[in-house]
């Protein structure tokens, strides 16, 4: 096992390498200007060619890519054009709001989308399956942003139970900081939530029919034991890879997210440096990204093991 | 107690919590939070120029000189200055007991580099440097400015608004290129820039710089005392402009920078917020063209497209249905302001002709071109006008390729001198804030100087001829005339179209007292209760 988990982390540094080159081939190939950005709309195109030549963009491809390669690979992601810091530290004044808004927002979701899936399967047909599955069908269809402006609206500027905006550190007391992530983690839980209690139903739906659950059921089992010893954990390998590829529809909902709620986390960090043409600062978030979700994926294929004894690596 | 604040007091108790962070009343009215147009990403208003770094810039940094409201520079570190009787020598004197936030004295030599910076990326700085014979400190407090000929605007360059502006910085970070940034934001300004707590493109905190010595004289925009009533301004950036009004509206921030038309109504029915004009210069919407390339290398191509315009098409396009946020224009220059002119205007301001047009097209032998026009879909009133114009340019019988873009590509693509057919263009649409449209200073694009022109790269000798009477003008009557015979020339000419004026709203808490109307936010005698 040990073995296995030490490959996969070192196979993660060649699948970096290939994100690092199609990121900085991408940004390299896609059009816009930082220098434009920066010498504002009265500038001329002097002004802007002197800029571009100052940032040192107007060099060969392979002569920047190589540079930055090499400071990746020393752990040095290099400093934002625009605002001169570290990108490393702009990340790292960033990470807490969104890993805050994941880790919330996963576990909402796990703990309300699982048992509705689980209660579901088990009432297959029933108006409680129907409610579900009808919760599940709104969830998934309206837009992150859209379900966001109404708990907004409702809950916080008609209510006025919680804020409308913003983010809190924990540092600065738990329900400050719980209280401005209430409504995010909602808007954006509800997608996955539907995702995870659709594929969570359809999973129980599976197994319940499988020949030792009737054995379980004809020995005198009762309903939450089935339930939750024998068919959930033999439900649990498809439902944790579905979490897992889940993470990854977390990182594009919280781009939504942070905006709509003024969440200053990654998501905005990386639409802020798209739209400046912050090359640097877009080439670390996504590394960034790509390394969290190698490591998720990682996580998940261990996890298979913990509900599945047969699997072995 | 408002509901909210039960609730955080109920749940911090009932979770055996700390204590929330309830600021007490007095703490809170030490701080205004302010939600600018866009984060600030940067702090160097000399080497990046956009609007939202100048007027950041504004608080941490001052000026020799500063415009009023009627856009005459008055002394601001400046005590005073003489000019020789050839009007070739400049002697600026700097008031006593001016002091960089860092503690140091703000001396001669510090307001030479920074001037010498400001001069490299100014477009009135670059005509001071190529007069320039001497620019030397004699003393702490003394700047001597000697000119190879009199130019009558230094004190304008010195104290105008538009970016960039000519903020005086230590000499140890005025020294660094003007295309590179400096590394730390430390003026002579009323408030202190907060670099510890600054989080780029979200958040940005200026402290009250206590040892500011503001002028005994009234704050009138860039002009007189400024006195900060608060300790600290809070820059929140929000993107999203609902989640921005809803802010305002529910008491998290103090006062939005701009709203957006759609929103007004819902905070105007708020009996806690005030919603008002921000800027009554507002901004001119302009449908730019390539002078370089047919069809509208061709002044008849130019001046039909005019003739079948009608400005209040692209500004329903932009605001909707609130006409107090715009008016028509048949100008180049802003309403209301001193130098207004509107000769040779009523190409825009007749009739609208689209069969003239049709026909002055055709005898110009343009009929059926195709046309490139850049649409940036990113920024809204730039797409609403990309929208009008294309439905225009065909109705005149055009072939148009609308290439569409986010911003940053338009950008970068107006700078391409290329054919259209080749990755270039033939038209786009900006707009520009109307304090820099009041006279000719800082205005670009009323330019048409070729190769050296904005944009498109207009040539025209009446126009420059008329820029070049305005700049060696010495009194306001002869500053009018100078204005009305550009606005005329450029009417003729069509250097590009303006689509009209265009206002926006700013909203803030009515326990806030003191913002104003003006190009930019004015902090100083804002207050808070």
């Amino acid at each position: 096992m040990l073995a296995y988990v030490v490959r996969r982390v070192l196979a993660t540094i060649p699948v970096m390498l290939v994100v690092a080159f199609f990121v900085f081939s991408l940004l390299y190939l896609a059009p816009g200007d930082p220098a434009a950005v920066i010498a504002g709309d009265q500038a001329t195109p002097q002004d802007v060619e002197r800029i571009r030549a100052s940032l040192g963009l107007d060099r060969p491809f392979l002569i920047r890519f190589g540079e930055w390669l090499w400071r990746i690979l020393q752990g040095d992601l290099g400093v934002s054009i625009f605002t001169n810091l570290p990108v490393s530290h702009m990340i790292a004044q960033r990470i807490e709001p969104t890993t805050a808004l994941m880790i919330i927002t996963i576990t909402l979701a796990i703990a309300v989308a699982v048992p509705l899936g689980v209660v579901a399967a088990w009432k297959a047909g029933s108006w409680i399956d129907r409610a579900v599955m009808a919760f599940a069908v709104f969830g998934f269809s309206v837009p992150v942003f859209v379900t966001g402006y109404l708990l907004a609206y409702v809950f916080a500027l008609e209510l006025d139970w919680l804020p409308v905006q913003g983010y809190t550190p924990l540092s600065q007391g738990f329900w400050p900081f719980l209280e401005n992530l209430i409504l995010p983690a909602l808007a954006l839980g509800s997608v996955y939530i539907a995702l995870i209690a659709r594929i969570t139903r359809a999973t129980m739906l599976e197994v319940l029919a499988q020949d030792y659950i009737r054995t379980a059921k004809a020995k005198g089992l009762g309903s939450r034991g089935i339930l939750f010893l024998h068919a959930l954990k033999n439900a649990a390998v498809p439902i944790s890879t579905v979490i897992g590829i889940g993470i990854a529809l977390l990182i594009g909902g919280a781009v939504v997210t942070e905006s709509v709620f003024a969440i200053p986390g990654l998501g905005r960090l990386t639409v802020d440096a798209i739209l400046r043409r912050d090359y640097p600062v877009i080439q670390g978030v996504v590394l960034l990204f790509s390394f969290v979700y190698v490591l998720v994926n990682l996580a998940i294929d261990l996890l298979y093991t913990v509900f599945d004894p047969r699997i072995r690596y | 107690m408002r509901r909210r604040a039960l609730i955080t007091a109920v749940a911090a108790a009932g979770l055996g919590l700390a204590a929330p962070a309830v600021h007490a009343q007095s703490s809170a009215a030490r701080t205004l939070r302010f939600v600018p147009q866009a984060g600030l990403a940067s702090l160097d208003p000399i080497w990046g120029t956009q609007y939202v770094v100048r007027n950041a810039a504004a608080l941490v940094w001052d000026m020799l000189y500063g415009v009023d409201s009627r856009f005459r520079p008055q002394p601001q570190m400046a005590e005073g200055h003489m000019v020789s009787d050839d009007g070739r020598v400049w002697t600026i004197r700097l008031r006593e007991g001016l002091r960089f936030h860092d503690g140091e004295p703000v001396r001669g030599e510090d307001v030479v580099a920074s001037l010498e910076r400001w001069m490299v990326r100014d477009p009135m700085g670059q005509m001071v440097r190529a007069l320039r014979q001497d620019l030397a400190a004699p003393d702490d407090r003394t700047i001597r400015l000697a000119l190879s000929a009199p130019y009558p605007k230094l004190l304008h360059a010195l104290g105008k608004q538009s970016a960039p502006c000519a903020f005086i910085m230590p000499e140890r970070l005025a020294r660094t290129d003007p295309f590179t940034p400096i590394a730390e934001a430390v003026g002579s300004g009323p408030m202190r820039f907060r670099a510890d707590l600054w989080e780029p493109g979200r958040r940005a905190v200026f402290e009250r710089f206590p040892r500011y010595q503001p002028r005994p004289e009234p704050a009138d925009w860039l002009a007189g005392g400024k006195r900060i009533e608060v300790e600290t301004i809070e820059w929140q950036a929000m993107p999203d402009p609902d989640a921005a009004a809803a802010a305002v509206a529910s008491g998290e921030v103090d006062w939005l920078e701009a709203v957006l038309p759609d929103l007004a109504p819902g905070l105007k029915r708020n009996r806690s917020v005030s919603v008002g004009i921000a800027d009554p210069m507002g901004s001119i919407g302009s449908l730019r063209f390539n002078h370089l390339h047919p069809p509208f290398d061709d002044v008849r191509v130019r001046r039909a497209v005019a003739m079948a315009l009608d400005q209040h098409d692209y500004m329903r396009a932009v605001i909707g249905a609130d006409d107090v946020l715009w008016r028509r224009i048949p100008s180049f220059f802003t309403p209301d302001t001193p130098l207004y002119a509107e000769t040779g205007g009523e190409i825009l301001s007749g009739p609208r002709d689209p069969e003239g047009a049709r026909r002055l097209i055709a005898e110009a032998g343009r009929q059926g071109s195709e046309v490139v026009l850049l649409k940036a879909t990113d920024l809204a009133p730039l797409k609403a006008m990309a929208e009008v114009s294309e439905t225009l340019l065909a109705a005149l019988g055009f072939r148009v390729e609308v290439a569409a873009m986010s911003w940053g590509e338009v950008a970068e693509r107006r700078a391409r001198k290329d054919p259209p057919s080749q990755g270039g263009w033939n038209l786009f649409h900006t707009w520009h804030a109307g304090a820099d449209c009041a006279t000719p200073a800082a205005y670009s694009a009323i330019r048409a100087n070729g190769e050296d022109a904005w944009f498109g790269w207009p040539r025209d000798e009446a126009i420059e001829r008329a820029v070049a009477e305005w700049f060696a003008a010495e009194d306001i009557a002869t500053e009018r005339a100078a204005v009305a015979r550009l606005n005329e020339a450029s009417m003729a000419f069509m250097t590009w179209v303006p689509t009209g004026l265009f206002l926006s709203y700013q909203a803030w808490r009515r326990n806030v007292a003191g913002i104003g109307k003006g190009p930019m936010p004015f902090f100083w005698g804002v207050s808070k209760a």
